[in-house]
């Protein structure tokens, strides 16, 4: 840094050492601390010519951080000559996310095959009784389904995404492969602002049953029942539920924020937010999957009785007995408790006056 | 075959954007889109330094690597190129590839990715030489007819070179060892040199006694 600061008019005097000695002498304050050994080395070390740009590639090379230049071309990143992150991202995506997101999505798979192998389908032990009980209003089951149907389009299409091209295109061909990412990508791109607003609406009906509660911490030390026999009593939702509704929401959260980033290239984001918001994405969302495809099992085929309340909007009495006990007595102390036959009769009312009866609704809060 | 390879002398850049410019003529590229762009490293401070830059047709090429629809081929001249009909506009070339060469017209309800466009070497693409659709979609093919990218053909000060990379890292060889011979005699090309003079070498030729 020093050197600089001898002006240009001193090149090339060597013989001229008076005039050099003057330099040194007005410079010596600064040069005190490498005169000596330059000066020593001068004639007999070998001759080094560094590049002076060095320090100048090795900015562009982004070692340390990104350094931004300046450009004619404008848009988001023009100034960038090197985006060193762009192949830490490759990396991440080629050598960690497709085959470590295949394996956690076929371990999944595998583990609850194994499950349903070994413990088979839940039953419900006293059997299906002929009494109902009121679990979720027409908007509870609208606004689920609607998450459930946007969450299972946006994940299908971007596992297509992620693992198309080496699972799809030796089977399908890499043209008719293009014409289904293509649509995927639009599709994806669509539907993923929806996938917020499902989101938010489905968090504030059901955050209040949703908070964690005594009784909790007993149902997550007996493993919910999963585990070996008997059946943990708990509220409307279990603590498992409860897990889940919550991994939604920050899981979810996480997901909607960095879509968001990434769907909408148009207000000059940069490379590197956009590639940590696909990291992000990319791990929240394998994320959800595997705890969604455990949520669709035990609503489906691992438990007798458990899908009848999103689909019709009541369910059995007995079940509701042996899996959530309190809720279960809550409903029977307030004489909430219906008889099948009935059922049918309050179903037509629901599609006449869009509400059922009242008593059931206080339930539902 | 050859190995075609761009090379950008950053002493020899004076950002005349000329580059930029006959890329965009001779390639009618779509709006808002650029193959090519000069950048300009400490702009207006001393040691500042240019540098045009576009696809640098990598030999393992992240763009291929990450693209999930797997349209992107090298030719036989080492130009990577890409299936217009085939890119979906995921935009995931954009953030694998280190030199910002992919560019996306914006398309669609939400200016979401239109079909990626980036610098081909003047190489056209995937369609029949000098067939109207390559021309349309991918721009002029030179390579085809025996020239070179008219980037490279059109610089100035000839700092943007465009070939065999063997010739283009013959040139700039010969252009280094004559920098370095004027280092030690004149100390003109490089700033600051001629304060690492040694005794006997030193002096402009004007100086001499």
């Amino acid at each position: 840094m020093r050197r600089a600061l001898i002006p240009h008019k001193g090149y090339g005097i060597g013989d001229d050492w008076v005039f050099y000695l003057l330099i040194l002498i007005m410079l010596s304050p600064l040069l005190v601390m490498s005169t000596a050994s330059a000066e020593s080395g001068k004639n007999t070390q070998p001759i080094q010519i560094p590049n002076p740009s060095a320090d100048l590639w090795r900015e562009v090379r982004q070692r340390d951080a990104i350094a931004v230049g300046n450009s004619q071309v404008k848009s988001a990143d023009s100034g960038v000559l090197i985006n060193p992150y762009g192949d830490k991202w490759r990396n991440f995506r080629m050598t960690q996310l497709i085959p470590y997101g295949g394996y956690l999505l076929a371990g999944m798979l595998l583990l609850l095959i194994i499950f349903f192998i070994v413990r088979g389908r839940i039953k419900v032990v006293s059997g299906m009784s002929d009494k109902k009980l009121f679990r979720y209003s027409l908007y509870e089951r609208t606004i689920h389904w609607c998450l459930a149907a946007i969450f299972l389009f946006l994940a299908f299409t971007g596992l297509i995404l992620l693992f198309g091209r080496s699972l799809l295109i030796p089977i399908v061909g890499q043209e008719f492969f293009s014409l289904l990412a293509s649509a995927s990508k639009e599709g994806h791109n669509l539907f993923g602002p929806l996938f917020a607003v499902a989101l938010v609406l489905v968090f504030f009906r059901f955050v209040r049953r949703n908070i964690y509660q005594k009784g909790d911490l007993t149902w997550l030390l007996k493993g919910g029942g999963l585990i070996g026999k008997g059946h943990v009593p708990s509220n409307f939702f279990n603590m498992g539920e409860k897990s889940m509704f919550w991994m939604l929401v920050l899981v979810g959260g996480v997901i909607v924020g960095s879509g968001l980033v990434l769907v909408f290239p148009v207000f000059g984001q940069g490379r590197v937010l956009m590639e940590l918001s696909h990291v992000s994405h990319g791990i929240t969302t394998l994320v959800m999957i595997v705890v969604i495809m455990g949520h669709i099992y035990i609503g489906s085929v691992g438990m007798e009785g458990a899908l009848d309340g999103m689909t019709t909007g009541y369910c059995d009495l007995n079940w509701a007995k042996e899996h959530h006990e309190q809720w279960a007595e809550l409903c029977e102390e307030q004489n909430e408790v219906i008889m099948e036959d009935e059922v049918s009769r309050l179903q037509g009312d629901t599609k006449a006056n869009s509400m059922p009866s009242s008593l059931t609704q206080e339930t539902g809060q | 075959m050859a190995r075609m390879k761009f090379y950008c002398d950053a002493e020899r850049c004076i950002e005349c954007n000329g580059c930029v410019t006959a890329c965009k003529n001779e390639n009618e590229v779509p709006w808002g889109v650029n193959r090519r762009r000069v950048v300009t490293i400490k702009d207006g401070e001393p040691g500042e330094r240019s540098l045009s830059v576009a696809c640098m047709h990598c030999s393992d090429a992240p763009c291929a690597a990450v693209c999930p629809v797997d349209c992107f081929y090298t030719t036989a001249d080492g130009v990577v190129l890409h299936d217009k009909d085939i890119c979906i506009g995921c935009g995931y070339c954009f953030y694998a590839c280190p030199f910002g060469a992919p560019q996306f017209p914006e398309d669609g309800a939400f200016a979401s990715r239109g079909k990626m466009d980036k610098c081909t070497f003047c190489a056209g693409g995937p369609e029949e030489d000098h067939s109207h659709e390559e021309y349309s979609k991918y721009g002029a093919n030179r390579l085809a007819e025996g020239k070179l990218p008219l980037c490279a053909e059109m610089c100035s000060t000839k700092a943007l070179l465009a070939g065999d990379a063997n010739v283009v890292s013959n040139i700039y060889r010969e252009r280094v060892i004559n920098r370095g011979a004027s280092v030690l005699n004149r100390g003109v090309s490089y700033q600051n040199a001629s304060l690492r003079q040694t005794r006997g070498m030193e002096g402009k030729a004007s100086n001499k006694k």
